[in-house]
């Protein structure tokens, strides 16, 4: 961290100390979310998620193959992240770092654990399924990326299309109809800055932040936890944010209607 | 009383800080893997890398000449640097050296300075916690095995450890010991024993 | 596919309860070159541990002035799995496994004290049988102790686990994969303060509370045997501990 980042970060933890946040946001608000689906006609889905300054978009393409051996009657899920160099300075071109890993495996993890996209009805015939590929792409950087690719995800996926397999071949300008999803997974991602939990951190409230908690929720269950950072969590914390997740679901799931 | 106490573990449900130790909402825990002195409320490390200190006497092997002086490897994680221009002896590369710890500042540059070159004899390497019962109270465990093995020995706080002519096998042979047993009660005597029963064959 | 059972009368497929872990055995220092080391066997688990540093932090850009930097690595062995050969090298999977261990040491190693510098942690999975992230948590932080790095915890882990609806400890690799739900911790237990969760699975908020309940209760068995691995390491048949005189 530069000098500038060491600056930013007094100033975000004295603010926080006095209870409020550099966009005068309350501790448990989002900043302002736009959802826009299907946005690359060329993807069998796709979704762009604007949320504050952040953006993200995502592509899910289709295509074929063998299902996993322990799982020979479900399609098979991938999905992966690009920090791309032109969303951040700090990034740098590259095979995906452990930012990027991490991202796309939390993501996956919420999608997978639902049973968002319902991997059964990506079945074909033996020995063939449909693969689902899930690309996060990463344009502009100002925290909570987690929350941002997560809903645009879910937004990708409940705008795909699945194509038609006739004769062994992928018929991509037909369409057998929409990916069956059976639980619309979102995220809460929050950070600890001195103590104290806020929801939804900007950039420079992550630059300042110990920790970060994110809860991935259907309306009645968990679905995915990952604690990020360096700093803890207490029980009691983490129950207080089970409850915040839940409450702030409902209105994610609206926006990706 | 003594025990081994873990890092995190508690020494006292009172702030009572001491080294090798943190105070943390009024208790005092250790921060070490280290021996706890009930009585005398110390903690006595068991391992743990040597970080230079003021005054302290290294012995050091000279790594790097650069055009300003000496990069010196005081098996530490921070190298050593002796200036050179205050230098009246040449050192080159690969020379064993003891020298005193001049100054570390707060990112641990450590600089050195009144180097003696240690020419001949042997370097033995041990943990830098144990150098202190390696030398005794008052010098009197290294005075007993110098004494014996007569061998001139100079044992750098770093854990470097320089034996030259006398029964020298023998005088290596009680420093490793002590640094194998060093937590354990009756070394002395132990030691004692051994240079006793070493020196006859 | 009719479901496999994972409870059978009360009893896991190894017969364990619900809150019992299987045996787990810890050995301290037991490499000669590293700075630190531990040895553990959870269960059918078999991993090394091992610390370098502090010392000198490669690469140099990434060194701090203020803090020691921490490096972890956490790597299955290509024969560590009871199925197929596995390929060598970082996979997606060990690389983010890497960083919340990772950020686990992060919190209690006391970095103030060697600025500039590296710690080197290596966690080598070479049998592996589920729970090995927390297995290898729980031998780094012996490693770490044995290393002499100054620590204000000795962290350990465990996972909870949803099997057959009911909520338990320490799944072995089947109930991972048959199980409803798989949440490894990890915790400093000077304050209860959880440094490491992750989750995946469905849990309702009441499960979640029970799961992390009984994975708390279970750590302090795992905390008790990592320090018996350590004070195992200096006791001796020659003679009682105790420091003598010295300046």
């Amino acid at each position: 961290m530069d000098i500038l980042d060491e600056i930013k970060k007094d100033y975000v933890q004295d603010l926080i100390r006095k209870s409020k946040r550099a966009d005068e946001r309350d501790f448990f608000s989002y900043r302002k979310i736009k959802v826009e689906k299907g946005i690359f006609p060329a993807a069998e889905g796709s979704a762009r998620v604007r949320l504050g300054d952040t953006q993200v978009v995502v592509g899910v393409k289709l295509g074929v193959g063998e299902p996993f051996s322990d799982r020979p009657d479900e399609g098979v899920l991938s999905t992966s992240a690009e920090l791309l160099p032109l969303a951040s300075p700090t990034f740098e071109p590259g095979p995906p770092d452990e930012s990027a890993i991490e991202l796309a495996r939390v993501v996956d993890r919420g999608i997978r654990s639902s049973s968002a996209v319902n991997l059964h009805s990506l079945f074909i015939e033996d020995n063939l399924v449909w693969a689902l590929f899930l690309d996060i792409y990463v344009l502009d950087h100002d925290g909570n990326l987690i929350d941002a690719s997560a809903l645009a995800a879910m937004a990708a996926l409940s705008n795909a299309k699945l194509p038609k397999y006739e004769d062994g071949k992928i018929l991509r300008d037909e369409s057998s109809g929409g990916l069956k999803i059976d639980n619309k997974a979102v995220t809460c991602t929050f950070a600890k800055i001195d103590s104290k939990i806020v929801l939804d951190p900007s950039l420079d409230e992550e630059k300042a932040m110990d920790a970060r908690l994110t809860i991935a929720t259907t309306p009645t269950n968990i679905c995915a936890i990952q604690k990020g950072g360096k700093g803890g969590f207490l029980i009691d914390e983490i129950s207080e944010l089970i409850d915040l997740s839940f409450k702030n679901g409902d209105g994610l799931r609206k926006l990706i209607e | 009383m003594v025990k081994i106490v873990v890092p995190g573990e508690v020494i006292s449900e009172a702030p009572k800080p001491t080294n090798f130790a943190f105070v943390e909402n009024g208790k005092t825990y250790s921060s070490a893997l280290a021996l706890f002195d009930e009585v005398n409320f110390r903690l006595i490390p068991l391992e743990g890398a040597y970080i230079p200190n003021i005054n302290d006497i290294v012995v050091g092997v000279i790594s790097e000449v650069k055009f300003a002086g000496y990069t010196v490897d005081i098996k530490s994680p921070y190298m050593g640097f002796l200036p050179g221009k205050e230098l009246r002896v040449e050192l080159q590369l690969g020379d064993v050296v003891s020298a005193k710890v001049r100054e570390v500042d707060e990112v641990k540059n450590i600089i050195l300075s009144f180097p003696r070159k240690l020419i001949g004899g042997e370097i033995l390497e041990i943990l830098s916690v144990k150098v202190p019962r390696v030398i005794g109270k008052k010098n009197s465990m290294l005075d007993m095995i110098k004494e014996v093995t007569k061998s001139e020995i100079l044992v750098g706080k770093n854990g470097r450890v320089w034996i030259k002519g006398g029964n020298s096998a023998v005088a290596a042979g009680a420093i490793l010991k002590i640094e194998k047993e060093a937590h354990i009660l009756g070394l002395t005597d132990r030691i004692n024993a051994f240079l006793k029963e070493e020196s006859k064959s | 596919m009719e479901k496999m059972k994972l409870i059978i009368d009360g009893k896991r497929l190894d017969g364990r309860d619900l809150s019992e872990l299987r045996p787990i055995k810890i050995q301290a220092g037991i490499l000669n070159k590293a700075d630190g080391s531990a040895y553990i066997e959870w269960g059918k688990n078999k991993i090394l541990a091992a610390v370098y540093g502090p010392r000198e932090c490669i690469p140099h850009h990434e060194a701090s002035p203020y803090r020691a930097v921490i490096h972890c690595r956490y790597s299955m062995a290509p024969f560590s799995s009871l199925e197929e050969h596995g390929r060598s090298g970082p996979s997606r999977r060990s690389m983010e496994i890497s960083k919340v261990i990772r950020e686990v040491f992060e919190n209690v190693i006391i970095t103030e004290q060697f600025p500039k510098t590296a710690i080197d942690i290596f966690i080598e999975i070479l049998q592996a049988d589920g729970g090995t992230r927390c297995a290898g948590i729980t031998a780094a932080a012996v490693a770490l102790a044995n290393a002499g790095i100054p620590m204000k915890d000795l962290p350990c882990a465990v996972a909870a686990v949803k099997i057959d609806g009911q909520i338990g400890v320490d799944s072995a690799k089947l109930e991972d994969n048959f199980g409803e739900g798989d949440m490894p911790i990890a915790i400093a237990t000077r304050k209860n303060e959880l440094l490491l969760i992750q989750m995946d699975g469905m849990m309702s908020k009441e499960e979640f509370l029970k799961a992390i309940s009984m994975a708390v209760e279970a750590s302090s068995k795992i905390n008790a045997l990592q320090t018996q691995a350590l004070r195992e390491l200096y006791s001796t048949k020659i003679g009682e501990i105790g420091p003598e005189e010295s300046d």
